[in-house]
């Protein structure tokens, strides 16, 4: 099998190839030469240099190197070539099998739009919103019925162009026209529609394993709603602190009715946003996550190896029933990052590397003294991941084991990670998506006020 | 990659572990017997006399002539094929010639010496799979 990825997803692959007696083939770029995924797989190739889209993103090397090697399928890791559901028909062209589900449904599920009429009709529930709206008439109309705040938002839009938020009824017109005519500005397209605004919502995802025989179980939710201003993730649990048993259910339930309905195959997760017991489709990622472990803590599966045994045309061993929760898991990404700089990723050599290690602990890492963190690639070196019999026993443990840690040679994101799990608000489970960007923003007040207690 | 790959049963690895060692020193025979099996490596006794030594000196000091020595790598992934007629170590080429290609996804992607010079070395047999930046052919340009 070959490896399309890099970093600590690379390993983990590897390692359970290992373990299923596979024998595999890395693929790396020039700038990779001395990692760890390298010299632990059977054979590696290099596939051009450090920028990606020269390597990782180097669709011919790839299956050439598949080719050559004589591998029958390719494990896409996540970012990189997972979700690209054109590499993936290129290896079934190949005779390759990706690992992942049918390029048709990686497509579906890519596209927002069609995701979320996907999932409508499969009975989910998504954000409470409209079509295109026609008129400031029918946008008042559809206000008044799904009820303020509420978003107007460019069908063609992007990157915050085209969107308002309409707080009051009074604000409807001016926002309607508002975000028409910078759409039209930016996009030649002014098709606006209206979606509830969420304020604040948590990020909850259900994991999924379906085999290729229409057998589909989930693997819990986990709540990843600890997330940088630029909404990436930073600390992940399983279960959700924070949900009601029925909203949990309910959860649980929708996220199979939408597989069955896709078709989905391989292991997948459903994001959704959730407000109170109130939970909404977001997306689906059809790949595994970075996040994987703190369910494979929790249910005592390999979700990782699930995939590869999917892939190869075999049943899932075992019905829901046969699955239970254990305990609790959490993960801390270490991030090669200046959490005081807006969480500014930084290169360099890892002058001493030191992991924890002791009970209920699992460190995911391609890094190690001596090593290389290059400018090319994400700036995650490492997941902590630490289990307990309860919540409070697992964010002991996770102190314990950050404490232990100790990387030089580049900023981490160690220390933030202590901050927040010292939170009473962590502490409680009561936490939301705009919960670290808050704990930022008083940090750096703080900060900014002892500098100024000190110059004067 | 060696050491994390390699068998603790393969010999060829081993012999060569040892012969890097040996390498290194400046004996002139090593055995290692273990488990019934015996590694030799020797090489012929030099007579380093103070003659020899000076002319040794002598010669580093003397400037060596420069010779100019490129390294043709592969740009992609894919089999490694001498062109027809194939090129030897030895042969003179009198300017930019298509001395073999790299076979990808069906496409043959030639490898040209880019100008004249004599190939020094062929680092590849035909058939081989080659990764990208792999050494092929090293050119003197002379």
């Amino acid at each position: 099998m070959l490896i399309a990825n890099r970093g600590e997803i690379a390993l983990r692959i590897n390692r359970a190839c290992q373990e299923l007696g596979v024998k595999t083939v890395a693929i790396f770029s020039e700038a990779d030469r001395e990692s760890l995924h390298v010299r632990q797989a059977d054979e590696a190739f290099c596939v051009g240099p450090g920028p990606v889209a020269r390597s990782y993103l180097n669709i011919p090397n790839i299956i050439s190197t598949a080719l050559v090697t004589g591998c029958d399928a390719i494990h896409p890791g996540y970012g990189f070539m997972a979700e690209n559901a054109r590499f993936a028909s290129i290896c079934a062209d190949h005779g390759i099998v990706f690992i992942g589900p049918k390029p048709e449904v990686i497509a579906a599920m890519g596209d927002k739009a069609t995701a979320k009429r996907v999932m409508k009709e499969a009975g989910v529930a998504t954000t409470p919103g409209t079509d295109i709206l026609a008129s400031v008439d029918e946008a008042r109309k559809a206000a008044s019925k799904i009820g303020y705040p509420v978003l107007i938002k460019a069908t063609a839009g992007g990157g915050g162009k085209g969107m308002r938020v309409v707080e009051r009824p009074e604000d409807l017109e001016r926002s309607f026209h508002g975000a028409s005519s910078e759409a039209e500005a930016s996009f030649k397209d002014g098709r606006v529609y209206m979606e509830k605004l969420i304020r604040d919502p948590r990020h909850i995802e259900v994991q999924v394993l379906a085999d290729e025989f229409g057998n589909v179980v989930h693997l819990g939710e986990r709540d990843c709603s600890v997330q940088k201003p630029s909404h990436q993730k930073l600390i992940e649990e399983a279960p959700a602190p924070a949900l009601s048993d029925k909203a949990r259910r309910a959860l649980h339930e929708m996220a199979i009715k939408a597989c069955k309905h896709v078709k989905y195959s391989n292991a997948g997760t459903l994001e959704f946003l959730a407000d109170g017991d109130n939970v909404y489709f977001m997306e689906m990622n059809t790949r595994i996550q970075v996040e994987h472990p703190v369910t494979e803590m929790v249910y005592s599966v390999d979700l990782v190896k699930e995939q590869i045994r999917i892939a190869s045309g075999e049943k899932l061993g075992y019905a829901q029933s046969d699955l239970a929760l254990r305990g609790h898991a959490i993960e801390c990404r270490i991030n090669a990052e200046d959490a005081s700089n807006n969480f500014a990723p930084e290169a360099g050599t890892l002058t001493k590397v030191v992991f924890p290690g002791g009970p209920g602990i699992r460190v995911d890492t391609h890094v190690f003294s001596g090593a290389q963190v290059p400018p090319y690639y994400d700036s995650m070196i490492a997941k902590i991941v630490a289990f307990g019999a309860t919540r409070d026993a697992a964010i002991a443990r996770m102190e314990r084991a950050l404490r232990e840690t100790v990387i030089e040679g580049v900023h981490t994101t160690i220390d933030e990670c202590l901050v927040i799990l010292a939170t009473p608000e962590f502490r409680a489970g009561n936490y939301n998506i705009g919960f670290l960007p808050r704990l930022l923003e008083t940090q750096a007040a703080d900060a900014a006020l002892a500098a100024a207690a000190v110059t004067a | 990659m060696s050491d994390v790959q390699t068998p603790p049963g393969d010999i060829a690895a081993r012999v060569r572990r040892l012969v890097e060692a040996f390498i290194e020193t400046d004996l002139i025979r090593v055995r290692i017997e273990r488990d019934g099996e015996r590694i030799e490596v020797g090489r012929p006794p030099m007579r380093q006399d103070h003659a020899q030594v000076a002319e040794a000196v002598a010669l580093a000091a003397e400037p060596v002539p420069v010779r100019n020595v490129e390294l043709i790598k592969a740009d992609l992934v894919g089999i490694f094929r001498l062109s027809r007629p194939a090129p030897v170590e030895g042969d003179l080429l009198e300017g930019d010639r298509e001395l073999a290609y790299v076979e990808a996804l069906g496409i043959r992607n030639p490898v040209r010496s880019r100008g004249a010079g004599r190939i020094a070395a062929i680092l590849c047999k035909d058939g081989d799979a080659v990764d990208y930046g792999r050494p092929l052919f090293e050119l003197d340009r002379g």
